[in-house]
């Protein structure tokens, strides 16, 4: 692919998406190498600060999943 | 000295004698000429200092904080609403505040009356709906309407919410038919030309926070800005930083605040900062019906869930 | 949010926000799938990025 990686920073809460996650690559699904994920203790810990600093820090685009 | 200051000094003084409250905060006369200071009152003889007029732009709810005793406060219709935000987030105990309420007829947009002058102003002189202002060179009178702030000119709160005494009758209420015509005009703006306009907006910025400290709002003990470990945003002007500092100040004020115009008024670089807020005035009145400092029994639509929340954004 | 970014310029397709559970990992794959397919056709993101000197 020519295409520029991109970056997705995606804050997954850790017993929901986390997990999710987990079943996936257990499961052996195959999905675009995009993301880039941050497991949080719960979504409840996300604020917008996080979303504002992985954008300045260069993320292409945010993903929060609970 | 118009009807609405000596009443203010009526209500100050015998609330001062009856030692009903130990101090009142209200605006006293700057040392320049369009811009009232507040001012802390702790006995009678002070009551003079009083006043009211249309230079009176700050936010007195941001000194209700932290006192002991019961105070009396002096509230415009923003400041009111402001002063129910404070009770609805316990800043504030209603029992130990005397709210005195002052209908307000609209703040005068100091930018716009100083692009009338080509030199420094030496007097403001209101005389019910007009006012006269010299200069060294110029005298001028204008119909104080149309030099209206821009948020008072689209206020629909004029009266106060709650209060105790009122100092004057209270006007009437406007009915807007479109409350949010700045925001709509950005809104129409394609992605890369909202971006310029916020860039344009904040290159004057010198991070001086004076929008964070007029503001009543913030009252965080420690403000993000302020934060060294993690540093959510740097201290200097770099865009990002300031962009960054801007949102971020904005969103935390969602749901809550009341356009009073306080942040516009204290910012030395004559930046419109309210770009930001408004749009999240709007969002939760449309998303969730809810104007900020309206009544202090409802909680704001940020900390409290109902089933009927949009959520039309999660997939 | 996205609300406020999107005023500010920040396209809307740059904040993403979903609910899975951890026994759905279909759904995770089709999330991510998606999202990508957005971002990807918005391109890298210029806007907010802080640059820091050497």
């Amino acid at each position: 692919m020519a295409e520029k990686e991109i970056k997705i920073v995606s804050f997954l809460c850790n017993w929901c998406s986390y997990g999710a996650a987990d079943l996936a690559g257990v499961s052996r699904l195959e999905y675009p190498a995009d993301i880039r994920v941050v497991r949080i203790p719960c979504s409840g810990r996300m604020s917008p600060k996080f979303i504002l600093s992985a954008f300045r820090e260069g993320a292409d685009a945010v993903w929060v999943s609970g | 000295m118009n009807t609405c200051t000596k009443r203010i000094r009526e209500i100050a003084s015998a609330l001062l004698e009856k030692k009903e409250v130990e101090k009142v905060i209200g605006f006293a006369t700057g040392t320049i000429p369009m811009a009232s200071n507040p001012i802390v009152v702790t006995s009678k003889q002070d009551v003079e200092k009083l006043v009211f007029n249309s230079t009176c732009g700050l936010n007195l709810a941001n000194y209700i904080r932290n006192h002991k005793g019961k105070i009396a406060v002096i509230a415009k219709g923003c400041d009111a609403r402001n002063i129910v935000t404070h009770v609805i987030e316990n800043q504030a105990d209603r029992e130990k505040l005397h709210i005195i309420g002052v209908p307000c007829s609209g703040m005068i947009d100091k930018n716009k009356v100083a692009s009338l002058f080509k030199d420094d102003i030496v007097e403001f002189i209101e005389d019910g709906d007009t006012a006269t202002i010299k200069s060294a060179t110029k005298e001028e009178t204008i119909n104080k309407k149309d030099y209206l702030r821009h948020n008072c000119s689209l206020c629909t709160h004029k009266n106060p919410v709650i209060y105790d005494d009122l100092a004057c009758d209270e006007g009437e209420e406007q009915s807007l038919e479109i409350p949010y015509p700045d925001v709509d005009a950005i809104q129409s703006l394609d992605a890369n030309a909202k971006w310029q306009h916020f860039q344009e907006l904040t290159k004057n910025c010198i991070r001086c926070y004076s929008c964070r400290n007029a503001r009543p709002l913030c009252y965080c003990p420690t403000c993000f800005v302020d934060e060294a470990g993690p540093q959510w945003v740097g201290k200097g002007q770099d865009e990002t930083d300031v962009n960054t500092f801007h949102f971020l100040r904005a969103f935390h004020c969602a749901g809550r605040c009341t356009d009073c115009g306080a942040c516009v008024e204290a910012c030395p670089m004559d930046i419109n900062v309210r770009d930001f807020t408004r749009k999240l005035n709007k969002d939760s009145f449309e998303l969730f019906g809810w104007e900020a400092g309206l009544d202090t029994t409802r909680r704001p639509p940020l900390d409290s869930y109902s089933p009927d929340d949009p959520n039309d954004f999660i997939k | 949010m996205g609300n406020l970014l999107e005023h500010m310029g920040i396209e809307r397709d740059r904040v993403h926000f979903s609910w899975i559970s951890s026994a759905e990992a279909i759904k995770f794959v089709d999330i991510v799938k998606e999202i990508s397919e957005k971002v990807r056709a918005l391109g890298p993101n210029t806007k907010l990025v802080k640059e820091y000197n050497e």
